[in-house]
């Protein structure tokens, strides 16, 4: 009798939880979709903007920039970490984090001191979990990602790397390569890397125009430069954000088949039991009744 | 197409494509004043300042406020690389008062803090104006 209630509530737990993984699922789906869109219309912009600095290298010859070549002092560096702030989204944030923590060992093992600037709550709690340093933790921004607010970010860390502070900006995110694959990645921001193989090679088969510049093309590196890095940080935000949806979507659609699969065996259990039940009512009659006659 | 007067004019940020269209004349904020864009222009690239982007084309005139970025013009087309373009529409009177206040109090000390102020000014004001305009 008791076992026949605990499965009934134990199937409806398992069906309101169903209810909300399934909607959790449908939000995140539809949170993807307006991230990706938002992903694939901020790529015209890196594009140019790395055809450009291919086209002006290539004027300029061999350029000595700031952003380019590592400082003397090598002994500290930063990391930016971008994890979600939001939790029920499968591996996302632990696979970021791993990987942070395998790069963070790896600087220490050389002897670098690396400031943590941790984005998203998720990262700041295991963190402190883990009683591990961070410099900073961002937690302002918003859900979708805007370049307003990336920029202050880049900048302040051009502004420490110029002036010495730090000797290498890295940043930890999960980088999107398509719906289906998503890796944690730790990628080197400043010294700037040469990414000279994107795009670039094609353009230069055929003739590169004759351009005038103004300012001359040493003077305009000076902003792309920096320009470069600014949309670079935001794409790795965007990519991020795309690869949280795309977590949580997948940890949702497992989720609610799960919970399906859980409530047809309960309602088997439920079934059984039932009528075990009646079979030993139906047998205590029959005794009764046997033994009056 | 070789005697058609108009080029192609894109105007991108960080965030989206904000405009693609044809256009007779061009006329953006320089880094050193405004500089107008014909069709068939040699190939240029040019940095930005901060002002108004004005673009004339068949499809009627558009008026942005920009914020630094590149021009380049390559095979007749003009790209605008600009961190922010922002239509009228977009624009905040008060948001921009607000912000020539904070920028007539910033205090310089140096090279770097004359620069920030003297853009800041300049943001504020092109915006101002561009508002009282509508």
């Amino acid at each position: 009798m008791a076992n026949r209630r605990v499965l009934v509530k134990r199937r409806k737990a398992v069906r309101n939880i169903r209810k909300i993984t399934r909607t959790m699922q449908l939000i995140a789906t539809a949170r993807f979709q307006a991230a990706l869109t938002r992903a694939t219309a901020s790529k015209p912009y890196t594009e140019k903007l790395a055809q450009l600095v291919g086209d002006l290298s290539e004027v300029a010859g061999d350029v000595d920039h700031p952003l380019l070549s590592t400082p003397e002092d090598t002994s500290k560096s930063a990391m930016i970490v971008i994890t979600s702030d939001r939790g029920l989204c499968g591996g996302y944030n632990g696979n970021v984090l791993r990987s942070t923590l395998a790069h963070l060992d790896q600087q220490n093992e050389a002897g670098v001191e690396t400031a943590v600037h941790m984005v998203g709550k998720k990262g700041n709690s295991y963190f402190r979990f883990l009683d591990r340093p961070i410099a900073e933790p961002i937690l302002h921004l918003s859900d979708t990602p805007r370049f307003e607010e990336i920029e202050p970010i880049a900048n302040a860390m051009i502004e420490r790397f110029t002036k010495g502070e730090i000797a290498s900006l890295h940043v930890g995110y999960m980088k999107f390569h398509s719906v289906g694959r998503q890796r944690p990645e730790v990628v080197q921001l400043l010294p700037m890397v040469r990414e000279e193989a994107e795009g670039d090679e094609s353009h230069s088969a055929g003739a590169r125009p004759d351009y005038e510049f103004s300012p001359p093309p040493a003077e305009l590196l000076d902003e792309l430069l920096p320009a470069t890095v600014r949309i670079r940080l935001f794409q790795c935000f965007i990519e991020a954000n795309v690869s949280e949806h795309i977590g949580r979507m997948v940890a949702m659609k497992a989720a609610t088949d799960a919970a399906g699969d859980m409530i047809s065996t309960l309602t088997r259990q439920y079934n059984r039991a039932r009528q075990t039940q009646i079979t030993m009512e139906l047998l205590d009659i029959v005794g009764g009744a046997n033994a009056l006659a | 197409m070789a005697k058609s007067d108009t080029f192609n004019c894109t105007v991108i940020t960080p965030e989206a494509a904000v405009l693609d269209c044809d256009a007779t004349s061009v006329a953006f904020p320089a880094h050193d004043g405004e500089m107008g864009i014909l069709n068939h222009r040699a190939p240029l690239i040019c940095r930005m300042g901060i002002g108004t982007l004005r673009i004339e084309g068949p499809d009627g005139p558009h008026r942005f406020f920009v914020d630094g970025g590149f021009a380049q013009v390559v095979e007749n087309r003009l790209t605008l690389l600009t961190e922010q373009a922002k239509t009228i529409d977009e624009l905040d009177g008060e948001k921009a008062a607000e912000a020539l206040v904070e920028a007539k109090a910033m205090k310089i000390t140096d090279d770097t803090s004359y620069t920030a102020r003297d853009r800041a000014l300049q943001r504020a004001q092109v915006q101002l104006k561009l508002v009282k305009r509508g």
